[in-house]
């Protein structure tokens, strides 16, 4: 399978704050990749250049073996690309923001435009002005934007952005009968790990602008570790006890009440003494089966329920 | 290349659909001006038809009826007073008898001149009349203005809107893009200013009596400070004089877009519009007060003719061409020759501001 997008040793800063640092992924043809990472990774910087609206400082992106920057009026025929909030003409319908966007492809084609419409499930507000629009509607007017031209290349930013969960389950839909039925190559960042896990054959980790991990699901979950969930009756004392066993990680967990622990070794009855024999209660003691948000915890460092709680690097105005 | 085509039909429909109360509320004001001046014209010569066309030579020959008397009033007044030493004021000039008599009689020969040769002031045509005060006067420096906000908008407004991603990302090169949206605002402002034209050409086809010829010759001063007449004239067919006209005023149109754009490729939609319009119409107040200094200090209006060839002088260079009305002749700084040097200045502040914006745009970043 040939290579899509090659990024090579890409790295881009802002004034002093390094975006990027020499950061290597490929998306083959056909595939559907998962971009992970925090806020502030370089994940949108990353894809502003594939987009060709930065240059790297260093190193190259590819899209079809065109350079993104410097030969990019023929790199932007093999994709079309959803940005974080997309924006559109408010004064226009969603249909006339459709035509306006595809002249830039060459001759309109209605039938395409409202077969999109019709495939993001717009028709019924094609014609009204995109300023009446939910946040959802502009992200479903977005994909079909994307997906003028029949690009061979799906670049989507955050693509759940602003979406229920019904619009998130119909997405995950669509995107999977686009990859399978009609051979698109995805290139897909989320924060939404379950629907990186659901839909993604590979994914790649960056943090701090850095490529902390790359390659196919299956091998990433076989990441040797162990994760448990262990319901207390002192959250904050059990957190504090657990932290201060030797190669245990932990977190307050999804539901009150619990803890999740991470741990590279199997340490259940270690943690589990260490916390009655501190009086905390403890109602039960799972062991859960490794995740694609442990690895992603594992690798950043972040946990996924306060994406922000790592420094982000401010990127200034240009 | 086939794709520029679309890109400026997407870029007057963007306009025409964000903007069209702009033009309508711009055709309703002058559609009222001219209501209102008509009302004012039936007020003063209790008729609602046009008057009577006068042709050019009557005049013509009117002035030298006038300038005939005013001389015998001054060798009148030479006789009585047998001297020589005494000063008459002829317009802002103190002039001697002698001089005055002198000047009367040169303008009297300057008219018989225009008479013989079938050469009419250019002031004398409707269409000239209109093109000077639709392209040169108030009306061109407030469309400038607002050509000025439009063009601000043009990368600036898709940067705030966040369209700028979708723009820049698709295949049009940033070239097409630019070159797209400028000649896209050309293109409505050629058709505003020619629509304004037409307008105020109705309006004084209506005062004149008749929309008059458009292929007679005219004379314009070299020098407008001087009486038109051998030695101070150019000749060129009146529709040539109107195109000049029109292609001046365009230029000036040109440069302010150049400008906007420039502005526009640097920042945001407001940003870019208050920059835009603080400049427009500051720096001609600015320039106001400068003049003024200079003549408080010097005594001369001339110390502050250097300021024409700045930029925001310069942007309606057709106010220089001929004074407006009447067919004296006008202050110094006018005439052909200050308006060719006007539209040289303006040439090349425009290409400067254009060429500027597009070593920008096409290097320009979008962080978002």
């Amino acid at each position: 399978m040939s290579a899509v997008v090659e990024v090579e040793r890409l790295s881009k800063s802002f004034g002093r704050v390094r975006a990027l640092s020499e950061v290597s992924f490929g998306v083959d043809e056909g595939e559907v990749l998962g971009f992970l990472g925090p806020n502030g990774a370089g994940k949108t910087t990353t894809i502003r250049i594939l987009l060709g609206l930065l240059h790297g400082d260093g190193g190259t992106a590819k899209i079809g073996g065109h350079d993104c920057w410097t030969d990019h009026v023929r790199a932007s025929r093999f994709f079309g690309a959803t940005l974080e909030q997309p924006g559109f003409y408010g004064f226009l319908s969603g249909r006339d923001n459709l035509r306006q966007f595809a002249r830039m492809l060459g001759p309109v084609d209605e039938k395409q435009i409202t077969a999109l419409l019709d495939l993001v499930g717009m028709t019924e507000r094609a014609d009204d002005k995109v300023k009446r629009y939910s946040m959802g509607m502009r992200q479903r007017l977005a994909l079909a934007q994307a997906l003028l031209g029949k690009p061979r290349l799906l670049v989507l930013d955050e693509p759940t952005n602003g979406l229920d969960p019904n619009g998130i389950h119909g997405l995950r839909i669509l995107l999977r009968k686009l990859a399978t039925e009609q051979g698109l190559t995805i290139f897909f960042s989320s924060h939404l790990l379950s629907e990186v896990e659901e839909l993604c054959d590979r994914v790649v980790v960056l943090h701090r602008g850095e490529v902390k991990a790359s390659g196919p699901l299956s091998e990433l979950m076989n990441v040797k570790g162990y994760r448990y969930r262990i319901d207390v009756s002192d959250v904050d004392k059990a957190l504090e006890i657990v932290r201060a066993v030797d190669g245990a990680r932990a977190e307050p967990g999804t539901i009150k009440g619990s803890i999740s622990v991470t741990a590279d070794d199997d340490i259940a009855r270690q943690i589990n003494y260490a916390l009655v024999s501190a009086g905390v209660g403890v109602d039960q003691l799972v062991r859960t089966e490794k995740g694609l948000e442990d690895i992603y915890i594992q690798l950043t460092g972040v946990p996924v329920a306060s994406p922000l709680s790592t420094p982000v690097p401010s990127v200034p105005a240009q | 290349m086939s794709i520029l085509p679309s890109l400026i039909r997407n870029e007057l429909e963007k306009t025409w659909r964000s903007r069209w109360i702009v033009f309508a509320v711009l055709f309703g004001l002058f559609l009222l001006i001219a209501a209102g001046l008509y009302a004012y014209f039936v007020h003063l010569e209790h008729r609602w038809t046009p008057p009577a066309a006068v042709a050019w030579q009557s005049q013509l020959r009117d002035e030298i009826a006038a300038n005939q008397q005013n001389v015998a009033g001054l060798e009148q007044v030479k006789q009585q007073t047998q001297q020589n030493g005494g000063t008459v004021r002829v317009g802002r000039e103190e002039l001697t008898i002698d001089q005055a008599i002198a000047q009367a009689n040169q303008a009297i020969a300057n008219d018989r001149y225009l008479i013989d040769h079938n050469i009419a002031p250019v002031q004398s045509f409707a269409i000239a009349q209109a093109s000077l005060f639709a392209l040169g006067g108030i009306i061109m420096f407030l469309l400038t203005r607002i050509f000025g906000w439009l063009a601000s908008e043009q990368i600036a407004g898709e940067r705030s809107d966040r369209t700028i991603t979708i723009l820049l990302s698709r295949p049009p090169s940033r070239n097409q893009v630019l070159f797209a949206k400028a000649f896209a605002s050309f293109l409505i402002s050629l058709v505003v200013v020619l629509v304004t034209l037409l307008i105020v050409y109705a309006m004084f086809s209506f005062w004149y009596g008749s929309p008059g010829s458009l292929t007679d010759q005219a004379g314009v001063a070299i020098d407008g400070a001087k009486p038109l007449g051998p030695g101070n004239l150019l000749q060129m067919p009146i529709y040539l004089f109107v195109l000049m006209c029109i292609g001046a005023a365009m230029l000036g149109v040109l440069c302010v877009q150049g400008m906007s754009l420039l502005i526009s490729v640097l920042t945001g939609r407001w940003a870019a519009i208050g920059i835009v319009l603080a400049l427009l119409f500051g720096a001609p107040l600015v320039s106001t007060v400068i003049a003024g200094i200079l003549f408080l200090i010097s005594g001369s209006q001339d110390s502050s003719h250097f300021l024409n060839y700045i930029f925001f002088n310069v942007l309606a260079p057709v106010g220089s061409v001929a004074p407006t009305f009447g067919n004296s002749t006008a202050a110094a700084g006018s005439g052909i020759n200050e308006f060719t040097v006007e539209v040289e200045t303006l040439a090349v502040w425009t290409l400067g501001f254009f060429f500027a914006a597009w070593l920008l745009f096409r290097r320009k970043q979008e962080a978002g």
